[in-house]
């Protein structure tokens, strides 16, 4: 991808004739832009508005919510007063329409375990998180994309046979396997690395790991299935009889037709990442998002669990555009407006 | 990706040959066979007691012989509960929680996928709305703010993962549903006037039966796994019940102590995945594979 990026001044420009194949209907790509975000606005209030609105319901249908918030030590007092103090009292339309209101100010409640602000705590940790979140990715691309490259450009090898084995078993093991392997071998065994929180780079590396290895198999596999294709298009018979050696063939010419085809898969990774990121960080006790949602989870913090559910959802929206909209502008073929 | 070299049998001769033609699925069954069979044969040989703890023997290694006499062949955990019996224990919990699981997920997504390809207008952005906006959240964040208030148990568990992962198989089945439903004898049976259920469930319905098949078997992996994540995160099973997911847990405390503990459990978990994975690339080869032979 780093690759492909340096290339976006060059492709702008072309964007007006970017579809020359005789085909009128391409938009420009301002436009698309456009059109892209307003499609993924529309889809994230869409899922807050689905997600506020099943916790709430699900929340009053399964109990009282007011024994919730109270936690396991309230007696009927403070049930009296929580209701109060939240409008538990009122019908449920009226509530509903409150929690709505208050969901689109941002105002999420105070945490029921220490009454800070829900949000705040979730914003405190949204940076660590973002940090794992960033360099797992980074390390997946890194890794997974010559690694594809390499198992399909010779798929039929017998070396390479052997390595699409073994991806193939990677792929069969869920990362907090992977994780607790990891702690296993190089924090008890070895000691060589830290396994508990964020104390610099090396903490960095088994959870970095632990994270990328969810899906980095997963990648390997589409890259290497999308490269072994596009080795068999007439372009590159085309390169390699106008004498372009294997290796251009491969990493300028394959491998850059095949990264493109990958873009769902990219834009899919980091929601993957961000579930990942969860069972990550509770297993090196990583101080991010994922483990106060787990935690809150646990002791029912609800105002915490709703905002950082909302928090990951911009997020994971955020990057997803920003992939769509990156590769709008890196791959012509995407320019075109599909009817 | 590692194809399977065995020629494409006639299919004169298919009842005769062992084997489905495909070496991936051939394996994945096996493997998947095998787990199975450990399912079914826990009720004939398991007595409840082999799940009781001998507290006398806690975190024995593989190999140990207790002085009661009994062995041990993969160790015990923390409260001398033998493991294997623990691993065969815990398939019905985890295989069955993942079992219901990808079943309403494939109902469920099949259903949504034709309504979605069926209608224009309203319900269609609708329904691609709904999807495209689920698909987006990664479904482990989902299911952890369900469970919290569903509750821990095989039911609410394997419920909630059927209700929340549904939406990548409805987007394939929309777009697959969708090419079907350009194709003449779609158009033949509509101008004939029959019923649109009739022609979603007699027409389209067996031609997405392949796809069907490929997602379920692979769903049923990514369930199984996610399963095992919200039971080693504490939000799963129950407590005390030997689910996978529930041992792996137990086995973070002990893991410089007795690695075993977290050894056993892992290697059911990647071997049930492994197979499925398996099964599922089988499916998609064989179905590639009967595509060629019809274009051929």
């Amino acid at each position: 991808m780093t690759d492909t990026t340096d290339q976006q001044p060059a492709a702008a420009p072309a964007a007006p004739k970017g579809g020359t194949r005789g085909d009128a209907e391409t938009i420009p790509v301002t436009q698309q832009t456009m059109q892209t975000l307003t499609k993924r606005v529309l889809e994230l209030i869409f899922l807050l508005f689905f997600i506020s609105t099943l916790l709430f319901f699900l929340l009053r249908l399964t109990g009282d919510p007011a024994a919730v918030l109270a936690g396991e030590t309230g007696d009927q007092e403070q049930l009296e007063l929580i209701r109060k103090q939240y409008g538990l009292d009122k019908p449920l339309v009226v509530q509903y329409g409150v929690f709505l209101y208050k969901m689109v100010q941002g105002d999420f409640g105070n945490s029921l375990a220490n009454a800070q602000d829900a949000l705040g705590l979730v914003m405190e940790r949204l940076p660590t998180s973002f940090t794992l979140v960033i360099i797992a990715f980074t390390a997946n691309l890194i890794i997974s994309i010559p690694l594809g490259a390499w198992l399909g450009s010779r798929p039929d090898r017998t070396g390479r046979k052997l390595a699409a084995t073994a991806v193939f078993i990677a792929q069969g093991i869920p990362g907090y396997i992977t994780g607790l392997i990891l702690i296993q071998i190089f924090a008890v065994e070895l000691r060589w690395l830290p396994s508990i929180g964020n104390q610099g780079p090396l903490s960095w590396i088994m959870p970095a790991i632990t994270l990328a290895a969810f899906q980095a198999p997963q990648v390997v596999r589409v890259i290497s299935a999308n490269v072994a294709e596009a080795m068999r298009e007439d372009y590159i018979r085309t390169a390699r009889a106008n004498g372009a050696g294997f290796n251009t063939l491969l990493w300028r010419h394959a491998l850059k037709n095949a990264m493109l085809g990958a873009t769902a898969l990219i834009g899919a990774q980091v929601s993957f990442l961000v579930g990942g990121s969860i069972i990550t960080e509770v297993i090196f006790a990583w101080p991010g998002l994922g483990r106060l949602l787990v935690t809150s989870v646990q002791t029912l913090d609800f105002p915490v669990v709703q905002a950082a559910v909302f928090m990951i959802a911009i997020f994971v929206y955020f990057a997803i555009t920003m992939t769509d909209i990156v590769f709008l502008f890196i791959d012509p073929r995407l320019r075109r407006q599909r009817a | 990706m590692t194809t399977a070299t065995a020629p494409a049998p006639a299919p004169a001769f298919r009842f005769k040959k062992l084997g489905t033609g495909s070496v991936q699925l051939d394996l994945g069954l096996i493997l998947f066979a095998i787990v199975v069979i450990a399912l079914l044969g826990q009720w004939a040989f398991l007595a409840p007691s082999d799940l009781d703890g001998n507290l006398t023997s806690r975190l024995k290694p593989p190999f140990f012989t207790g002085r009661d006499g009994t062995f041990h062949i993969v160790g015990t955990d923390q409260l001398g509960r033998d493991l294997f019996f623990r691993v065969l224990g815990g398939l019905p919990w985890s295989l069955g929680i993942s079992g219901v699981a990808v079943i309403c997920v494939a109902v469920i997504g099949t259903f949504i996928g034709l309504i979605g390809a069926w209608y224009t207008g309203i319900v269609r952005t609708i329904v691609l709305l709904g999807v495209a906006a689920m698909i987006a959240m990664p479904f482990l964040v989902l299911a952890l703010v369900v469970v919290a208030v569903v509750g821990r148990g095989f039911w609410p568990l394997s419920l909630t993962m059927g209700f929340i992962a549904w939406t990548a198989v409805s987007r394939v089945i929309y777009a697959e549903a969708r090419g079907l439903l350009t194709r003449e004898y779609v158009l033949a049976a509509r101008l004939f006037g029959v019923n649109k259920w009739s022609i979603l469930i007699f027409h389209i319905l067996p031609g997405l039966r392949p796809t069907i098949l490929v997602m379920a078997a692979f769903f049923f992996a990514v369930l199984l796994i996610i399963e095992s994540a919200l039971s080693f995160l504490g939000l799963g099973a129950p407590l005390n019940a030997p689910s996978w997911g529930n041992m792996l847990s137990d086995s973070r405390q002990y893991l410089v102590n007795a690695p075993w503990m977290m050894f056993v459990p892992a290697t059911a978990i990647v071997t049930a995945v492994i197979s499925l994975n398996l099964i599922g690339d089988g499916f998609a080869e064989l179905s590639r594979k009967r595509a060629r032979a019809v274009e051929v």
